[in-house]
C-alpha cells in the first residue's frame, strides 16, 4: 500500500513533466493535441544517440554517476536532447499546425495531431527498430527504505523526481519572475489584449513549443531511465498525460504537475482494488470522474 | 465535376497497371507451380521471423523438385495484427490467387475471422503456426471447421503443466503468476495456477500484464507483498523484459519459471545472465531423433543465430506439413482434399521422414506407392486430434552462455501421465 | 474471374460497413463539429452488442440469446446508443478537446474492458458463435456474400437517405447553426446542448450498426477488432472525402479501404523481401501524412461540403466566421 503510494509519487513525476507541457499548448493553441506524447520518444531517443555519441568520444563519460544508472554522458545528451525535442516541437508547428491554425481551423489540429503522432511513431519505429533499448542493461537494486511496511526505492527514482521537481522550481521562477514569464501569462489570458500591450504573439507560441518540447525531452529521458525505450512510449503514455492535464485543468502548470503526481498516484493505487488486467482503463476513470464533479479541473485556473 | 473525373480515371489507370503486372508475374513464374498463400503480421518485430522460416520450408521444399513437381510460390501479406486486413488479404489469396492451403495467421483475433468467414466457406485448407486461443477447439468441436483447421501450437496446457512441474521438482512452495493479457495468456495464467494448486503450491497472486502500458512497477510490486518463493511468466520478451526488471529491482525472488515465448535473446541480454541462473524455461519439444538437432542446425545455418523466438518451429512445421499433405494428395487437390491427407503426414505408424528436402523427396517416394509417413518435425511427432489440436512432448531448459540449454525431456507419455495426475 | 467477383463482393461488403461508420462520424463532426476520438468504442458496442444478443449460448459468458438478426441488431444499436448517451451528457457541454480526450479514453477502456470482462464478452480471445442467418438455404459461398452486399448496401443507402433528410431539415440547420456560431443560436433561443447530444448519439448508434454487420459478417469480434487504429482509419476516410458531405465519406471510405488492401497487396508482390518489415510502419507514415496532407493542402476534402439550400428564397448558408 506504501509502496504503491512512493511508487505513484515517482511515476507521477515523468507525467507531470509531460503534462505541463501539454497543458500550455493546449490552452495557448487551444486543441488537444494527441501528437505530445510523441515529443517524450523523440526525447528519449535523441539523448540515446547522443549518449552513444558521447561516451564513443570521451570513454571516461560512459562511467555511472555515483548509485545511479546514468551516466555523465547520457547527463550530458539531456541537455542536447531537449535542445532536439524543443526544435522538433518548433518545427512541427511550423510545418502543420501553424498553418492550420492560421486558416482558422482550430478543430482540424486536433486530427493533425493524430496524423502527426502517427507519422513520428512509425519514423522512430523505421530509424530505431522496433524492439526495447535501454539505456543500461544492468538492473539497478532498489534501496531498502524501510522494512515494516517494505517500502523500495530506486536510486534512479529518487534522481528523477529531484530533477523533475528541479525542473518545475526553474520553470515557476521563469514564469513569475520575468517579463517574458508576465507576457506568456498575458496572452494565455488574453491573446488580443496582450497583443495591444506589445506583446509580440508568434515569439510567445515558439516559446511555448520549446518549453513543452523541453519539458517532453526530460520526461522521455527520465522514463527511460526508470522503464525502458521502444518507439511506442508516445502511445502507451497519452492517456496518462492526458489524464493529468484534465486533472490539473487545462491552462494551469501547477495544476498539471499536481495532475500528474494524482494520476501516477491512482494508477498505482487502483491496483490495490481493481484487478491488474484493469490498468489501462484508470486514466480514463480519473477522467471521467474529473469531468462529473469538477469538469475545469481540480486546479483550474480562472478561465475553463 | 473535372475533378471527380480525374480521380476516377487515375483510380482506373491504377487498378489496370496493377492488373497488368500480376499477369506479368504469372507470365514470370514456370510454367507449373503451385501457389500457397500465407498471411502473417510481418511487420511486428517478432512476427517477420515466422514468416521467415516459412519461406525457407518452400525453399527446402523447391530444391527438393517441387510439390508434386511443380516449384512451390508461397504468396505472403501482412496482417498488420487488424484482423481486417487480415482477413481482406486471406480474401483476396483465396479469391485472386486461388490458394487451396493458408497459412496463419499468428493472432487468434485475426486466425479466427479468416477461418470462419474465409477459409471454411471456400474449402481452404487453413494451418496456423502459432494461434492458441482454445475457441479453436470449441468450433471444431461443433463441427464448424469442416476438418479444414489445424495449429502446430502445441495446447497450453501441456506448458501449463510442465511449468507446474518445475515448480514441484525445484521444491517451491509459493508461485507468482504473470500472464500477457490476451487470449494465449489468459489461457495459460488460469490452466498454470489450477496446475499448482493441484500440487499444493500456493498461487500468491495471479497478475494480468496489459500491452502498452507506460509502467509495470506496480504490477510487480503488487506481487511482492505474497513473498513467493518464484515467479511463473506466460509473456513476450517486451513486457517481459520490463516486469523482471522491475521484480528484480525490487528485490523479488530470482526464482523463475518461463513460458517458451520468453525464450528469446532479447529478454536475455536486456535481463542479463547475472539474474537469470535459476529461471526454467519450459517449451514443447522435439523427440529424441536426429531431427531434433539437425533443425537447430539447419536454422542456424540458414539465419546465422539459433531459433529463439516465439513461434519459429511451429511455423516450420506447419509449412513443411501442408506441403507434405499436398503432395499427398495429388495434383490439383482441393482443400479439404489436402486437409484429408494430412493423416498421412502425421501417421504414427507411417515411415519416418526427416523434416528438410530429403526428408521431403522420401515421403513423395512413400506417398507414390500409396504409403503414409510420420514426419518427425522441429516441434516433435506431430500428431492432430479430430479437432485439428497437437500435443508434444515437452522440454525444461534453462538460459545458458552460448544459448539455451535442455534440462529434462519429457516425452508424450510422460506429460500425459503427469497431467492425468493432475486431474486427480 | 468468379475468383475476382468474389474478392470484390466480399471488398465491397467491408468497405460498405466502413462507409455506414463514416457517415455516423460526418453527422458528428462533418455537420455538427463535434469530435469524436472513439469511434472504435461506439463501433464495439454494436458489435458486441448484436452478437450477444444474436448468438447462439457459449459457455462461461453472458449471451447467447440466438435473437433475430434484426433484433440482435437493433439491440446493438441500443447498446451503442446508451453509451453514447452516457459519454455525451458528461462531455458535451465542455470544450471541444475535452471531448476529444474523453471518447478517445472510451475507446481504450472499452477495449481494455472487453478483454477483460471473461463473463461479458468472453475476454481476449473474443465472441463467437453466431449462426449467420438464411445460411442454411443458401450456402456460405458468394452467392451468401452477394446478398449480404445488397442487404449491407442497402443500409447504406437507407443511412444516407436519412442523413440528407436530416442535414437539409430544420435539425440540420441547426447543427450547423450551432456549429458554427454556439452563441448565435442560443441567442435564438435554441438548447445548443439537447441538439448537439441528439446529433452525438444519432452518430453513434449508426456506428453501431456498422458494428453489428461487422461482428455479424465475421461472424466474429475481439478486442482486436475494436483497436484505437479503427478510429484513425474511419477518420481518415471522412476527411479525405471530405467532411460534411455525405457522399464524399461514402467514396472516402471506399478509395481508403481500397488505398489501405491495394498498397499491402503491391508491397506483397512488389517490394523486396527485405523491406518487408518496414511495410508496416511505411504504411502508417504514408496514411498520416496524407492526413496531414489533406488538412494543409485540401481540408475541405475530395468533395467538399455543399451549401445546403432547404428553403426557397435562397437563403444560403453565411460563409463561415474565419
Amino acid at each position: 500500500m506504501i509502496q504503491h503510494l512512493v511508487d505513484g509519487v515517482l511515476v507521477g513525476a515523468i507525467y507531470a513533466l509531460g503534462a505541463i507541457g501539454l497543458t500550455m499548448v493546449m490552452h495557448m493553441l487551444r486543441f488537444a493535441n494527441f501528437s505530445h506524447a510523441e515529443l517524450l520518444s523523440v526525447g528519449a531517443y535523441a539523448a540515446l544517440v547522443f549518449e552513444k555519441l558521447f561516451s564513443a568520444l570521451a570513454p571516461p563519460l560512459a562511467a555511472k554517476i555515483g548509485p545511479l544508472s546514468m551516466s555523465l554522458a547520457l547527463a550530458l545528451a539531456v541537455l542536447v536532447s531537449m535542445a532536439i525535442t524543443a526544435a522538433t516541437a518548433v518545427l512541427i508547428d511550423k510545418l502543420v499546425f501553424k498553418r492550420i491554425r492560421e486558416r482558422g481551423e482550430e478543430l482540424s489540429m486536433v486530427f493533425a495531431s493524430f496524423g502527426v503522432a502517427l507519422i513520428v511513431r512509425n519514423v522512430i519505429g523505421l530509424v530505431f527498430g522496433l524492439g526495447t533499448t535501454l539505456y543500461s542493461r544492468e538492473i539497478p537494486f532498489a534501496m531498502v527504505l524501510s522494512l515494516d511496511p517494505l517500502i523500495l526505492v530506486r536510486p534512479d527514482q529518487i534522481f528523477t523526481l529531484s530533477a523533475a521537481l528541479l525542473l518545475m522550481v526553474i520553470l515557476h521562477l521563469v514564469l513569475s519572475r520575468t517579463t517574458f514569464g508576465y507576457s506568456l501569462r498575458a496572452v494565455a489570458e488574453n491573446p488580443a489584449l496582450a497583443q495591444i500591450a506589445g506583446v509580440n504573439l508568434r515569439r510567445i507560441v515558439i516559446a511555448v513549443w520549446v518549453i513543452g518540447g523541453g519539458l517532453a525531452a526530460a520526461a522521455g529521458v527520465f522514463y527511460g531511465l526508470t522503464n525502458q525505450i521502444t518507439p511506442m512510449i508516445g502511445r502507451d503514455l497519452l492517456m496518462p498525460v492526458f489524464a493529468a492535464t484534465i486533472v490539473g485543468g487545462i491552462g494551469s502548470i501547477y495544476g498539471a504537475a499536481a495532475g500528474g503526481f494524482l494520476v501516477g498516484l491512482a494508477a498505482n493505487l487502483a491496483l490495490v482494488i481493481l484487478p491488474s488486467g484493469y490498468s489501462p482503463s484508470v486514466p480514463f476513470l480519473i477522467i471521467l470522474l474529473v469531468l462529473s464533479f469538477r469538469p475545469s479541473g481540480i486546479f483550474a485556473s480562472e478561465r475553463a | 465535376m473535372t475533378k471527380t473525373g480525374n480521380l476516377l480515371r487515375t483510380g482506373a489507370a491504377m487498378g489496370l497497371a496493377l492488373a497488368a503486372m500480376s499477369v506479368a508475374d504469372t507470365a514470370a513464374a514456370q510454367e507449373c507451380s503451385v501457389k500457397v498463400g500465407a498471411v502473417l503480421p510481418t511487420s511486428v518485430d517478432w512476427g517477420r521471423p515466422i514468416a521467415e522460416t516459412a519461406q525457407w520450408v518452400v525453399d527446402q521444399v523447391n530444391e527438393a523438385g517441387g510439390v508434386n513437381d511443380c516449384q512451390v510460390e508461397m504468396v505472403l501479406r501482412d496482417t498488420q495484427v487488424d484482423p481486417k486486413v487480415g482477413v481482406d488479404a486471406a480474401k483476396a489469396l483465396v479469391d485472386l490467387d486461388g490458394v487451396p492451403v493458408l497459412l496463419g495467421a499468428v493472432s487468434s483475433g485475426v486466425s479466427m475471422p479468416i477461418l470462419t468467414s474465409v477459409t471454411v466457406p471456400a474449402g481452404v485448407m487453413q494451418m496456423s503456426c502459432c494461434s492458441s486461443s482454445t475457441a479453436f477447439t470449441a468450433l471444431a468441436e461443433e463441427g464448424k471447421t469442416d476438418g479444414l483447421w489445424f495449429r502446430t501450437f502445441a495446447t497450453t496446457g501441456v506448458q501449463a503443466a510442465v511449468g507446474a512441474k518445475v515448480a514441484q521438482d525445484q521444491g517451491w512452495k509459493k508461485v507468482a503468476v504473470f500472464y500477457k493479457n490476451d487470449d494465449w495468456g489468459q489461457d495459460i495464467g488460469k490452466l498454470v495456477a489450477a496446475d499448482l494448486e493441484a500440487l499444493g503450491i500456493e498461487v500468491t497472486a495471479s497478475v494480468a500484464i496489459n500491452d502498452a502500458q507506460p509502467s509495470y512497477r506496480a504490477e510487480a510490486a503488487s506481487a511482492l507483498s505474497g513473498q513467493p518463493d518464484a515467479i511463473y511468466l506466460a509473456l513476450y520478451p517486451n513486457e517481459g523484459t520490463a516486469t523482471v526488471r522491475e521484480w528484480i529491482s525490487l528485490g523479488g525472488t530470482q526464482n523463475m519459471i518461463l513460458a517458451n515465448s520468453l525464450k528469446s535473446e532479447e529478454f536475455r541480454e536486456n535481463v542479463g545472465m547475472d539474474y537469470l541462473s535459476n529461471a526454467w524455461g519450459t517449451d514443447t519439444a522435439s523427440p529424441r531423433a536426429d531431427s531434433a538437432t539437425a533443425f537447430v542446425d539447419a536454422y542456424q545455418a540458414r539465419f546465422d543465430g539459433p531459433p529463439n523466438g516465439p513461434g519459429l518451429a511451429n511455423s516450420y512445421d506447419a509449412t513443411m506439413i501442408a506441403l507434405l499433405a499436398m503432395e499427398a494428395a495429388g495434383k490439383d487437390a482441393t482443400g479439404a482434399e489436402i486437409a484429408a491427407a494430412v493423416p498421412r503426414v502425421t501417421d504414427p505408424a507411417g515411415t519416418p521422414v526427416t523434416a528438410d528436402s530429403a526428408g521431403f523427396t522420401q515421403a513423395r517416394e512413400v506417398f507414390a506407392e500409396g504409403g503414409s509417413v510420420m514426419y518427425q518435425g522441429a516441434t516433435g511427432n506431430v500428431r492432430f486430434d479430430a479437432n485439428g489440436d497437437v500435443s508434444a512432448p515437452a522440454v525444461v531448459w534453462k538460459f545458458g552462455e552460448a544459448g539455451i540449454d535442455e534440462v529434462e525431456y519429457l516425452s508424450l507419455d510422460d506429460v500425459d501421465a503427469f497431467m492425468s495426475a493432475l486431474q486427480k | 474471374m468468379i475468383g475476382l467477383l468474389s474478392y470484390l463482393v466480399f471488398f465491397a461488403t467491408v468497405a460498405t460497413i466502413l462507409a455506414i461508420a463514416v457517415l455516423g462520424l460526418n453527422l458528428q463532426w462533418g455537420n455538427t463539429g463535434l469530435f469524436n476520438g472513439g469511434v472504435a468504442a461506439f463501433f464495439g458496442a454494436g458489435a458486441y452488442g448484436t452478437l450477444i444478443l444474436g448468438g447462439t449460448p457459449q459457455a462461461g459468458h453472458l449471451g447467447g440469446f440466438a435473437m433475430p438478426y434484426p433484433l440482435a441488431l437493433l439491440g446493438g444499436m441500443a447498446v451503442a446508443a446508451a453509451l453514447a448517451w452516457g459519454v455525451g451528457r458528461l462531455t458535451l457541454k465542455l470544450r471541444h478537446d475535452y471531448l476529444a480526450i474523453a471518447t478517445f479514453g472510451v475507446a481504450v477502456a472499452f477495449e481494455n474492458v472487453m478483454r477483460n470482462a471473461e463473463w461479458l464478452s468472453g475476454g481476449a480471445k473474443g465472441l463467437r458463435g453466431f449462426e449467420r442467418p438464411l445460411q442454411e438455404g443458401i450456402g456460405s459461398g458468394l452467392a451468401y456474400n452477394a446478398l449480404y452486399l445488397a442487404f449491407v448496401a442497402s443500409l447504406l443507402l437507407l443511412t444516407y437517405l436519412f442523413l440528407e433528410r436530416l442535414v437539409s431539415s430544420p435539425f440540420g440547420r441547426l447543427l450547423r447553426a450551432i456549429r458554427e456560431d454556439e452563441e448565435a443560436a442560443r441567442s435564438l433561443g435554441k438548447n445548443p446542448a439537447k441538439v448537439r447530444l441528439t446529433a452525438f448519439v444519432t452518430g453513434s448508434v449508426i456506428m453501431g450498426m456498422a458494428g453489428g454487420l461487422y461482428a455479424t459478417f465475421y461472424a466474429f469480434v475481439s478486442p482486436q477488432d475494436v483497436l484505437p487504429i479503427l478510429t484513425f482509419q474511419i477518420w481518415a476516410m471522412l476527411i479525405v472525402g471530405g467532411a460534411g458531405n455525405n457522399r464524399g465519406a461514402i467514396l472516402g471510405a471506399f478509395l481508403m479501404w481500397g488505398a489501405w488492401t491495394a498498397s499491402g497487396w503491391a508491397l506483397s508482390r512488389h517490394a523486396p523481401v527485405e523491406a518487408q518489415i518496414y511495410a508496416g510502419s511505411i504504411q502508417y507514415v504514408l496514411i498520416g501524412s496524407v492526413i496531414v496532407g489533406m488538412l494543409l493542402w485540401r481540408p475541405q476534402g475530395l468533395f467538399p461540403e455543399r451549401l445546403v439550400v432547404s428553403q426557397s428564397g435562397g437563403a444560403t448558408r453565411p460563409a463561415p466566421a474565419k
